[in-house]
């Protein structure tokens, strides 16, 4: 098994990309979402024994990083730490038909969704994960990942509107 | 008749109904616009959310992500962005401040200025610091030029080769403004009366002719120093021209 944990960390390393993503749907700021990705990583490193081969790497991924991401809002909260705020103005739909500002104005929306949900449009609507998959990541059952993907899109929609 | 409920209709959409109740469903579709619309709209919001964080797979791994999981630190090339932007957006402008010091303040300002001078002029050196310049506090602000185009341009317009993409209200309830003049672009918010520019970048590519009429494209970390510090949305042509007039003083 010397070879193992050298596979692991190529095939982590090979993922870099996805595990920066799904960060971004978890955390508001790109700092926030690679100190997620690197912490991740770091945990996954010393437990890469508990990943077992032929099962999906990028479930076991994501779920580390869910997890700590979690422990990271608490001790954030516990230290008084404030995140960016949430402000209550009401979210106008971007009337530009550019792709950028469209595109930034779902991520603010995305991050306006509550911490459960941001994480269930993560995996299924941006990782395209199964809901059976994605509600293993999660450790909850399928009923309750759909509907909480069914709230979340609804909340999205009323602050997106219809209009890509 | 059946009837079908909202998660019924995402797990359709997400394709993740199987047999009967899917082959009903589909019969249903057949026969019913608006049903048919609700599922289209779903689809529709799925690749809009998915769309929104394509870019981030493009983006290059940084080096203290890849450097984890490397067995050798093989030599990486720098990164060609400089961003001047606070590292968190909750410890607000003194982070920034504080790497731009180490940076050697004022010399490094002063080297990014004449950066973008340059890139706006043709060629370095004089005229440089009619773009940007630094404060007694060592701060990057807007020069004379920079600045008069800042408070006169509606976004989406040109002057001058400096090229106006974005106003917003950021958290600390300032206005801030996107610009690029040639292979350069920035984020300033006002501080103090001011035009601080908060970011700067080169641009991936955006010839000055293009850019006088295009909404043009703006650097990744240029958009997301704006995605940072954005509170709503960016300010709409009526609002922008309030702002203006108000001197963008909040």
């Amino acid at each position: 098994m010397v070879n193992s944990a050298t596979e692991v960390r190529t095939q982590i390393a090979a993922l870099l990309p996805r595990l920066r993503r799904f960060g971004r749907t978890l955390a508001n700021s790109r700092e926030d979402a690679d100190d997620l990705v690197q912490m991740a990583i770091e945990k996954a490193l010393v437990r890469t024994d508990q990943w077992t081969p032929g099962t999906r790497l990028d479930s076991w991924m994501f779920r580390i990083m869910q997890t700590t991401w979690i422990d990271e809002l608490r001790s954030r909260q516990r230290g008084g730490q404030t995140f960016v705020d949430e402000a209550e103005g009401e979210f106008v739909g971007v009337n530009s038909n550019d792709a950028q500002v469209d595109a930034m104005s779902v991520r603010k929306a995305v991050s306006r969704l509550g911490d459960d949900q941001r994480a269930v449009v993560g995996l299924v609507l941006v990782e395209g994960l199964s809901y059976q998959e994605a509600a293993q990541v999660l450790d909850i059952p399928v009923g309750t990942l759909t509907s909480r993907l069914a709230r979340a899109r609804e909340a999205l929609q009323q602050m997106l509107g219809g209009a890509a | 008749m059946t009837t079908w409920n909202d998660e019924e209709l995402m797990a359709h959409a997400d394709g993740e109904i199987a047999g009967e109740r899917r082959a009903a469903l589909e019969q249903a579709l057949a026969h019913d616009d608006r049903l048919r619309e609700r599922v289209d709209a779903l689809k529709a919001q799925r690749q809009r959310v998915a769309a929104a964080f394509a870019d981030v797979l493009d983006e290059p791994v940084p080096d203290r992500l890849s450097a984890l999981l490397a067995s050798s630190s093989a030599g990486v090339p720098p990164p060609q962005v400089i961003d001047l932007a606070a590292r968190r957006p909750q410890s607000g402008e003194l982070r920034g401040m504080s790497s731009w010091a180490a940076w050697g303040g004022m010399a490094a300002s002063l080297v990014l200025g004449v950066v973008l001078g340059a890139q706006l002029l043709g060629q370095g050196g004089a005229g440089a610091v009619d773009v940007l310049t630094s404060d007694a506090g060592g701060r990057l602000v807007a020069g004379q030029r920079l600045a008069k185009v800042l408070d006169t341009q509606p976004a989406g317009q040109a002057a001058g080769g400096i090229a106006v993409q974005l106003s917003f209200v950021d958290k600390s309830g300032q206005y801030c403004r996107t610009f690029s003049a040639g292979d350069a672009a920035g984020l300033a918010c006002r501080r103090e009366d001011r035009w601080t520019v908060l970011a700067a970048a080169s641009a991936e590519q955006a010839p000055l002719s293009e850019m006088r009429q295009a909404s043009s494209s703006l650097p990744r970390s240029i958009l997301e120093a704006v995605d940072a510090r954005i509170d709503g949305s960016a300010l709409t042509a009526e609002q922008e021209r309030q702002a203006r007039e108000g001197g963008w003083r909040r």
